[in-house]
């Protein structure tokens, strides 16, 4: 393997892993915070992706990156008011339940809205040539999504690190009872989770979308190997989110090189394994699951 | 005495599923049905049977049971398309192999709870999938799926049509008489404890995990069983009988029926596929209404189609006292 | 078994409206014996119920398409042709006007209104076929047809066979469905992967030139299989070279992590052997990854794509331009049954229809004629009619479906896509760069090793 061959996949794999990690770093706040598993967040990045490709069409790429990530936090906030609260306290089976019955119901109304055929969605005009950076030649949108992810992830560490806000979501995240204990109004702070969780799945839509076109069917189809980046990074760390997504995303990668009949199967060789030997994940917290 | 009242109330059950089991073929008709739908209906409720031996009873919600029906499926088909047409042998094989895997995959799997266990299970369905759909192509027919089944034999008599319908219904009946033994035995009160506090049950000293496993191990079996009739019913196996899709739509059905009921589920299934099936043709909508209903009873009716029974009898009769026992399958 | 008990059903209440209870004993049995007196075609009555014949007052048509799923507006569009070709077999008007030698009468099939039914497959075989049951056992049709894709229409062959009930295939276009999958129940009026490749390599030499490097992106199923093989053979009979091929998963979404070998390769074309999102994803991400502007070894790089569908063309939007692929019909064809379709089409629904419902629209109108030929709706009958017979003025050229494996042999089009500045609308997508004759595309009957199977009146 050339150098540059070398590096092109790796790039290619941090940038599929990228994706990844924007839609699992949403799914395990929520988890890690509120305790519930979220089969919806994969309609989410779809919602994401179509509102995202209105807004860009119509209103042109600004309004979008501004437009969908605020709308996506609304759409977090009304999810969890209208529905999410009600299950905190259910077990875990009817969260998975309710949200993936809520995933079904939008999927399937977005195919009544823009129709079951993929949907064109063009990147911005000056991220569609390709530009050359040194090992090869590159599509920039896709180098636009490393780099937006890894704004996130630091924006996300600041935000959970140098904030109050922060401070009470990760003292939610290792124990959610201390939070009530300290007079803390845990039922804003998850909504507001539940509303940056939704953001971020938006954030992916709108990045995925220019670089994987969308149909109704994308959501569902982003969300099982999300939901095994979460499982393998350990449910509820969001280290564990980002790690396991760059590995996934490699994984994925570079099984094209040597085995192109595996790259589908090889997330969930990874998985099984991961957690066979790692139950409870990479990063997993005693507890948590 | 009580005993044999006891042996005569499930004389009854079992005669009245038999006749429901039986007439499906002619009564769905007349509900804008068809009479080869009732051997469908028949053969995903020993399913979902299944499903909710493992499910209902212990709590552990699977999300790749579609594995089990799958390999189940895949096994009997080769053997009726490349080996013998007789039905018996097929369906042996094919069952002992799901139950190798089951035992396998049960033994990882259940060391988990929750979400990583519903995780997990997807995973292995999932990579089942993908396994049947590229690298094993020559063997599954990839995408087209296993095609050119002979239709099997059971002793020289080719079963289609009625009597596949006959043979499935025996089958159906032998599953639920079988899932009933477990549920109603000690193993079943056991599973059932599981459920409401495996922690404490691990506390006196039983080996929690044996239980489970073969818990996971039966569900499967039932899975396999059915998979294979579903093989020699269709004469094809499609690949997406291993896709994750089908895993979801059992645990609809199981939902829609009411879980650990076992009649709850068989009726779930029966409804999903009637809505599937007649809904569809009439408009393109269907997966939404489907969708809504499933939901509706997510959160309504945690107990299903079963529990809906119990409240109207509640409703009509007030004064007698409720007496519930699988009234909390839902919430707890 | 259960067969034969609906057959008497339909047959008494039929006779019960006709003639009234009295006589519909005697009646029955005249059927039986060929001697029945009043009835739409006595000549029925010459054979015994096989499937779902004899037919009732009305003739039921079964129409399988996909209503939910991604290849659903396709589906859509298959069921509006369907629903013009039934409202034409009973009113007269589209290709009626057009097709010779032509048995239709405007006026039903054998005097009886034609009716239909509808169904949805999901694009899954399964689910295909469970639907097609439905249709077959509660609703007696007595052809059905539809799909879009290949594991669906071979899964509901073997059903046609199975239930000796005809089958029409829609959108098929692997070498399987008339090849190793064929049966003596199915049809097949699109072309195929092989055609695609005959039909497109002489082009793809005139327009690049003899040397030429290419690198296949192929989706892991017997379809994409054929396709690779087809093209391959027919670039390399031009004398170019076969770099490699990646098998790419039929669930693919992302294609950047096989995009990148190519960048990496010495390949000058790129022919993604994809077909539905597979190619609208492979073909957009192909583009951001500069393959178009790409320079190799001083040439140009190319992008082929050997199966075009408008939905994939929607899909793939401006990426399309210039981008050479076959097709099985075009709406913009000049000949007159083109035409007369278009025009019918375009007044009922208000745009012009894809290939997929020319296929739809076209081989409902075959099957009717076959049927007027046959005299009789008795399935071994009309398969025999519609076997080695050639009719025109139904698209460009002439049509037979060959009796040695059901593929219809008929002209077939390479086409472009069109820059967005040269479409007139938004169907407005592919240009044809030619029209290949059915003479330069065809194979021996056992070239691809199948067996039909019987026609089930063999005693």
């Amino acid at each position: 393997m050339s150098f540059s061959q070398f590096a092109l996949q790796l790039l290619t794999g941090l940038q599929i892993g990228a994706i990844y990690v924007l839609v699992a770093l949403g799914l395990t706040l929520i988890f890690g915070t509120l305790g519930v598993a979220n089969f919806a967040h994969g309609a989410l990045y779809m919602i994401g992706a179509y509102f995202g490709l209105v807004v860009s069409s119509q209103l042109g790429w600004g309004w979008a990156a501004l437009l969908v990530p605020l709308g996506l936090f609304g759409v977090g906030i009304l999810f969890d008011r209208g529905l999410l609260q009600f299950f905190y306290k259910r077990p875990v089976t009817d969260q998975i339940l309710v949200t993936f019955g809520l995933a079904i119901i939008i999927q399937e109304l977005a195919r009544t809205i823009f129709g079951g055929t993929t949907k064109p969605f063009p990147a911005p005009q000056w991220a569609r040539i390709p530009v050359d950076i040194g090992f090869g030649y590159y599509p920039p949108w896709r180098l636009v999504i490393i780099a937006v992810t890894i704004i996130v992830v630091i924006l996300l560490f600041i935000l959970l690190r140098y904030t109050k806000f922060g401070l009470m979501v990760r003292a939610g995240m290792r124990d959610p009872e201390m939070v009530r204990y300290l007079g803390i109004d845990a039922t804003r702070l998850f909504t507001i989770v539940v509303g940056l969780g939704a953001m971020f799945a938006g954030v992916a839509g709108i990045m995925g979308g220019p670089a994987y076109s969308i149909e109704p069917g994308s959501g569902m189809a982003m969300l099982v190997p999300s939901f095994l980046v979460v499982v393998i990074g350990g449910m509820g760390s969001l280290v564990g989110a980002v790690i396991a997504g760059l590995l996934m995303g490699l994984a994925v990668s570079f099984s094209v090189i040597f085995v192109p009949a595996v790259s589908q199967v090889i997330i969930y060789l990874v998985a099984v394994i991961v957690l066979i030997v790692r139950p409870r994940g990479l990063f997993g917290v005693e507890g948590i699951g | 005495m009580k005993k044999q009242s006891l042996f005569a109330r499930d004389s009854i059950y079992m005669l009245i599923a038999a006749i429901v089991i039986f007439s499906l073929r002619w009564t769905l008709p007349l509900l804008g049905g068809y009479s080869e739908l009732a051997t469908r209906m028949l053969i995903f409720s020993i399913l979902v049977l299944g499903f909710d031996i493992l499910v209902g009873l212990t709590g552990y919600l699977s999300f790749g049971h579609a594995a089990f029906w799958g390999i189940g499926a895949y096994i009997c088909g080769y053997i009726l398309l490349h080996f013998t047409q007789n039905i018996l042998v097929a369906m042996i094989l094919g069952v002992l192999i799901v139950s190798i895997i089951a035992f396998l995959l049960g033994i990882i799997t259940l060391r988990r709870h929750g979400i990583y266990f519903a995780i997990l299970t997807l995973a292995f369905a999932e990579m089942f999938y993908y396994l049947a759909l590229a690298p094993l192509q020559k063997w599954t027919g990839g995408d087209n799926g296993l095609t050119g089944i002979k239709t099997p034999q059971l002793f020289g008599l080719e079963l289609s049509g009625l009597a596949m319908y006959i043979f499935v219904g025996i089958w159906t009946l032998i599953a639920l008489y079988t899932a009933r033994r477990i549920k109603n035995s000690p193993y079943g009160l056991m599973l059932r404890a599981i459920k409401s506090n495996e922690e404490r049950l691990t506390f006196t000293g039983i080996n929690v995990f044996r239980y489970k496993v073969m818990a996971f191990l039966i569900s499967g079996i039932f899975a396999g069983l059915a998979g294979t009739l579903f093989a020699a019913y269709e004469t094809y196996v499609p690949t997406e009988s291993l896709h994750w899709t089908l895993s979801g739509e059992i645990v609809i059905m199981s939902v829609i029926g009411g879980f650990g009921t076992l009649i709850g589920p068989m009726m779930g299934a029966a409804i999903v596929l009637y809505l599937e099936n007649v809904l569809s043709a009439i408009t393109d909508q269907w997966n939404l209404i489907l969708g809504v209903i499933f939901m509706s009873f997510v959160i309504f009716l945690p107990g299903g189609v079963m529990s809906l029974s119990k409240q109207l009898r509640r409703l009509f009769s007030r004064d007698q006292v409720p007496a519930n026992r699988t009234e909390s399958q839902g919430g707890d | 078994m259960s067969n034969q008990g609906k057959k008497t059903k339909t047959l008494s209440r039929r006779s019960f409206i006709k003639t009234g209870v009295a006589v519909t004993g005697g009646l029955m049995l005249g059927n039986q014996l060929g001697i029945g007196p009043v009835h739409w075609s006595a000549r029925a009555q010459d054979y015994p119920a096989l499937g779902n014949f004899p037919v009732g007052d009305k003739v039921v048509f079964g129409f399988n398409v996909p209503q939910t799923g991604a290849y659903s507006d396709e589906g859509a569009d298959e069921l509006r042709a369907y629903e013009l070709a039934v409202e034409h077999l009973n009113n007269g008007g589209g290709m009626l006007a057009t097709l010779m030698p032509s048995s239709l009468t405007g006026a039903g099939i054998l005097g009886k209104e034609v009716t239909f039914v509808t169904g949805d497959t999901q694009t899954n075989p399964d689910a295909a076929r469970d639907s097609a049951r439905r249709m077959i056992e509660r609703d007696g049709v007595i052809m059905f047809s539809g799909g879009s894709s290949s594991a669906t229409a071979v899964a509901q062959q073997y059903l046609a066979q199975e239930a000796k009930v005809i089958f029409m295939d829609c959108l098929t276009h692997s070498n399987d469905t008339t090849g190793k999958d064929r049966q003596r129940y199915g049809f097949r009026h699109f072309f195929n992967a092989y055609m695609s490749g005959q039909a497109l390599g002489p082009i793809l030499a005139e327009r690049y030139g003899t040397d030429r490097r290419a690198f296949h992106l192929t989706a892991d199923y017997t379809w994409g299989h054929t396709q690779y093989e087809s093209m391959k053979q027919f670039t390399e009979a031009q004398g170019w070279a076969t770099e490699d091929n990646i098998m790419t998963p039929l669930t693919t979404t992302d294609f950047s992590q096989y995009l990148t070998p190519v960048l990496n390769s010495d390949a000058d074309v790129l022919v993604l052997n994809h077909y539905g999102g597979n190619m609208i994803n492979s073909l957009t991400q192909a583009v951001q990854f500069g393959m178009r502007e790409r320079e190799v070894n001083g040439k140009t790089m190319e992008v082929v794509v050997p199966l075009y569908s408008r939905l994939m063309a929607q899909g793939a939007g401006d990426n399309i331009e210039g981008i050479l692929g076959t097709s099985n019909w075009d709406y913009k064809l000049s000949d007159e049954g083109s035409q007369a379709f278009v025009t019918s089409f375009e007044a009922k629904y208000g745009f012009p229809p894809s290939q997929a419902g020319h296929t739809a629209y076209v081989q409902t109108l075959l099957y009717a004629d076959a049927v007027e030929r046959a005299g009789t709706f008795y399935p071994p009958e009309v398969i025999r009619a519609l076997e080695d017979y050639t009719v025109s003025g139904v698209g460009p050229g002439a049509v037979e479906y060959r009796g040695c494996d059901h593929q219809a042999f008929h002209d077939i089009l390479v086409v472009e896509g069109k820059a967005p500045s040269a479409r007139d609308s938004e169907y407005d997508l592919l240009e044809t760069v030619k029209q290949v004759p059915r003479a330069e595309i065809g194979y021996e009957c056992d070239f691809f090793p199948g067996e039909l199977g019987p026609y089930g009146d063999e005693s």
